[in-house]
């Protein structure tokens, strides 16, 4: 097998506009190549936080996955995380029960046997479904209603439907909005406020929390920070929600309709000058000024300072990373850095980046993540020497390599800070090693939480412990405390 | 309660049987899903994918797809990629998006031979759901590639050894070709072909050149009749260099239970006997052969039948994947670990 990897340059997909993309960057027009980027974002249980941890985000809760066994087959790898010892369960489905659907009838005494094996009742069933109910059209609504009047549990279903990727409740937007349903409407409490979007706190120094607490708020939640059940049902009695991720916008929609909680939504975004834009949106829309001058200057210098170290560098941008490729192209390309090449899918959204990048850097090549010419990728010319993203470090493992894709969820000012430490660990490791990061390590699977040392290690100036849910504890911010 | 697992996590399904048999021989394959089932096969079940790129793709359905049954579109896109790859062969692997909506294999290859460039190019589909094990979809993978490729008859060659059955779901091992032809190579004496595993396509034609084959799991047993059949060719079971997988240690008079594929059991048995065990007992929660059984030995099906199995057996040593210890309360005996990377996803080494 031998040819080349297809291609646009920023400038070319500009000129054509978002009405015209390439066939070579529509999904449905080829098949899917596996890298490590499509494997993440084309299946919704693959990893990271698809379906099956995200519908895991309630504290105390369990999942019963109905379905063929191939759908459960990597949760063997969740599985072994302490975190979610005891909380996955499978029911298998055979070819009998898609012909007759008797597996549906099996669902409420599964739940029932589920929480008789544990020494503590859940406080919900999550049933995951695939995409063989897809087809079958089951109404899991209402197999969980029967389900949760025999068992006395709150029984919650979750989609997992590869095959509804690109509709409009794709799963990972479904999961958000299942995992907000067990919400009943509270007294409102004008000083607290929901962060929705992540299933995984954003990081400790992020400013967001600073701002919103000079702006008076008192309680900040999060659902992976919530430290139990209780904890998780008082995010109903929010004053507003902050929306940090487009996939979470259903789930807000919903707590508007249910609980009449309305919610803001912010980007997350790497070019300076627009985050500050963003905050001082939010700061008129709350009726509050936020300072936010000096994470914005921490920031700015952080970025110059591995300019000034590193004249030289010329990134890769990948899409398997916590940012909108192009979004972060064009930050990195705004501060001075050449971005010589971008694996991504390029969707009618992106051109809101992609334009801007067609006139700063008209030759950066992008690169459809998933054609099947993508086999053929050979490096190119030898011009990149530092890359961000997962998919970018299987393309160039030569390369020092900012995964950019852990849990911990980089936002705002503090996000662009923690990018330059750590390209420029990156850096200095691969100059005492030699050698790029080893994406098959650190990308293929999902890392344990440290429980004893907490991601500390990982990040040195965080305080905070990571637990449980993927929430965090100890000195640093925590879930719903007193600010 | 049937199908329910409370501590066992789904074993590795048939696609990725299928796919880990076709995996290294320069076909173009094509997982017949929407995403998650290709994720599961690269991401988790065929560790050869973190160690080398490998034309392994997702159909990319999407609902419509399957509700209108647009196979036409499949083909479509297998054929553009086909001209931009040059494979060997295409091999169109099921999952249980196409068992739903009742695809019909035949008509698919049909359809994609007369429309794929070259024209010749063969096609190659096997019909896995998704709902089946591992091995029912490495079996039809051989089936299908020997009766697709092993056509021409060629003289036996003596020692020219085939072995069928090695792939990394069966070995736990990337290097589980290369032992497996050090095992039997005799210093270099024969020429040992494990197919899709070292040995290409190349060696799948020349199949009937072998003077013996061997099975080293139950998958690998239809696929070596129909060579016997066609060309005449013997095999047997076996799996040299098994005993390497037995620590040093008494097992004199010592009553064991042995859980994993059935030949590898049953080698294990054989070496254990022949150093003084009482009794060995083979269970597994795959294939089980009739003809490999013995009095006790164990088709395994549900997590229950496994602990009572444990309970009453009285055994003094069980030698079985890690994954099993939870079902193993109160068991006072020795526990001796036995990967099996179908069952946990872990390699040997």
């Amino acid at each position: 097998m031998k040819g080349e990897a297809y291609y646009c340059t920023a400038g070319e997909l500009a000129g054509r506009g978002k009405e015209d993309i390439p066939a070579p960057f529509q999904l449905n027009a080829h098949l899917i190549y596996s890298s490590p980027a499509t494997l993440a974002f084309n299946s919704p249980g693959a990893e990271g936080f698809g379906v099956k941890r995200a519908g895991l985000a309630v504290p105390g809760s369990v999942m019963l996955l109905v379905a063929p066994g191939c759908c459960g087959r990597n949760t063997s790898m969740l599985s072994a995380m302490r975190t979610y010892q005891n909380r996955f369960f499978y029911l298998l489905m055979d070819e009998t029960d898609i012909v007759t659907g008797r597996h549906l009838k099996k669902i409420p005494q599964a739940v029932e046997e589920v929480c008789r094996s544990l020494e503590e009742k859940p406080s919900v069933v999550m049933i995951c479904i695939t995409c063989a109910d897809a087809l079958l059209g089951t109404d899991m609504e209402r197999v969980c209603r029967r389900a949760q009047e025999q068992t006395g549990i709150p029984v919650r279903p979750c989609y997992m439907y590869a095959l509804t990727r690109e509709g409009r409740r794709p799963p990972m937007v479904h999961v958000r909005q299942s995992v907000y349903s067990l919400l009943e409407p509270r007294k409102r409490n004008g000083k607290a406020v929901n962060l929705l979007g992540f299933f995984s706190p954003l990081d400790d120094d992020c400013e967001l929390y600073r701002l919103l607490a000079d702006a008076g708020v008192r309680k900040i939640r999060e659902i992976s920070r919530c430290e139990d059940y209780e904890e998780y049902l008082s995010m109903a009695e929010a004053n507003f929600n902050l929306v940090l991720n487009p996939e979470a916008r259903l789930a807000a929609e919903d707590f508007y309709e249910k609980l009449q909680i309305p919610y803001i939504e912010m980007a997350r975004l790497y070019q300076t000058d627009k985050i500050a834009s963003q905050y001082q949106a939010l700061g008129a829309a709350i009726g509050v000024s936020f300072d936010w001058e000096e994470d914005r200057r921490t920031a700015e210098e952080a970025a110059q300072a591995f300019r000034k170290a590193h004249p030289d560098a010329a990134f890769a941008i990948g899409e398997c990373v916590n940012a909108n490729p192009f979004e972060l192209a064009l930050a990195l390309v705004r501060l001075g850095f050449p971005v010589k090449e971008i694996y991504g899918t390029v969707v009618p959204e992106s051109f809101v980046y992609l334009n801007r990048l067609a006139q700063l850097s008209p030759d950066t090549r992008v690169y459809s993540n998933t054609e099947p010419a993508m086999l053929f990728y050979d490096g190119g010319e030898g011009e990149i020497n530092i890359t961000v993203g997962k998919d970018a470090a299987y393309y160039h493992p030569e390369c020092p390599n900012v995964m950019w894709n852990d849990d911990c969820q980089p936002f705002g000012f503090a996000g662009v800070r923690r990018l330059f430490r750590e390209l420029e660990q990156a850096w200095e490791q691969r100059k005492e090693k030699g050698a790029g990061q080893d994406w098959k390590q650190s990308g293929s699977q999902i890392p344990e939480p440290n429980h004893e040392q907490g991601i500390s290690e990982r990040l040195p100036e965080q305080s905070g412990k990571y637990n449980g849910n993927g929430r965090q504890e100890g000195d640093g911010v925590k879930g719903g405390s007193e600010l | 309660m049937k199908g329910l697992r409370k501590y066992l996590a789904p074993f590795a399904p048939d696609q990725s049987g299928a796919s880990g048999v076709l995996y290294e021989l320069g076909g173009i394959l094509v997982i017949c899903d929407a995403g998650g089932c290709t994720g599961n096969v690269c991401g988790f079940d065929e560790p050869r994918w973190f160690t080398r790129r490998s034309a392994v793709f997702s159909a990319g359905l999407r609902d419509m797809d399957a509700i209108l049954g647009r196979d036409d579109r499949l083909v479509e896109k297998l054929t553009e990629a086909s001209g931009k790859l040059k494979p060997s062969f295409a091999a169109i692997i099921g999952t249980p998006v196409p068992a739903v909506i009742g695809t019909d294999y035949r008509a698919l290859k049909r359809m994609a031979q007369r429309r794929m460039e070259p024209e010749d190019l063969p096609v190659l589909t096997v019909d896995t759901n998704g709902m089946e094990l591992y091995d029912k979809g490495e079996e039809k993978a051989y089936l299908s590639l020997f009766q697709n490729f092993a056509v021409e008859k060629f003289p036996a060659e003596p020692g020219r050894i085939g072995v069928i059955g090695a792939t990394p779901l069966n070995t736990g091992s990337l290097e589980g070709g290369r032992k497996l032809a050090r095992a039997l190579g005799d210093g270099g004496k024969r020429q040992v072909c494990c197919y899709g595993m070292g040995a290409g396509l190349d060696a799948v034609r020349k199949a009937s050149a072998a003077a013996e084959n061997w099975v080293i799991a139950p998958s690998g047993v239809k696929a070596a009749r129909y060579l016997e059949e066609t060309f005449g060719t013997p095999w047997r079971f076996g799996y040299p260099g098994a005993e390497a997988l037995i620590p040093e240690g008494d097992y004199g008079g010592k009553r064991i239970l042995v859980v994993h594929q059935q030949v590898l059991g049953c080698c294990l048995r054989e070496r254990l006997r022949q150093m003084g065990a009482a009794s060995v007992t083979v269970a597994s929660w795959f294939m089980t052969l009739p003809e490999l059984m013995e009095e006790g030995d164990a088709a395994l099906t549900e997590e229950d039948v496994f602990e009572e199995l444990v309970k009453t057996g009285g055994y003094d040593i069980i030698f079985a994947d890690p994954v099993f210890w939870p079902g193993m309360k109160g068991f006072r005996g020795e526990r001796i670990p036995l990967i099996h990377f179908a069952v946990s996803g872990r390699l040997v080494d």
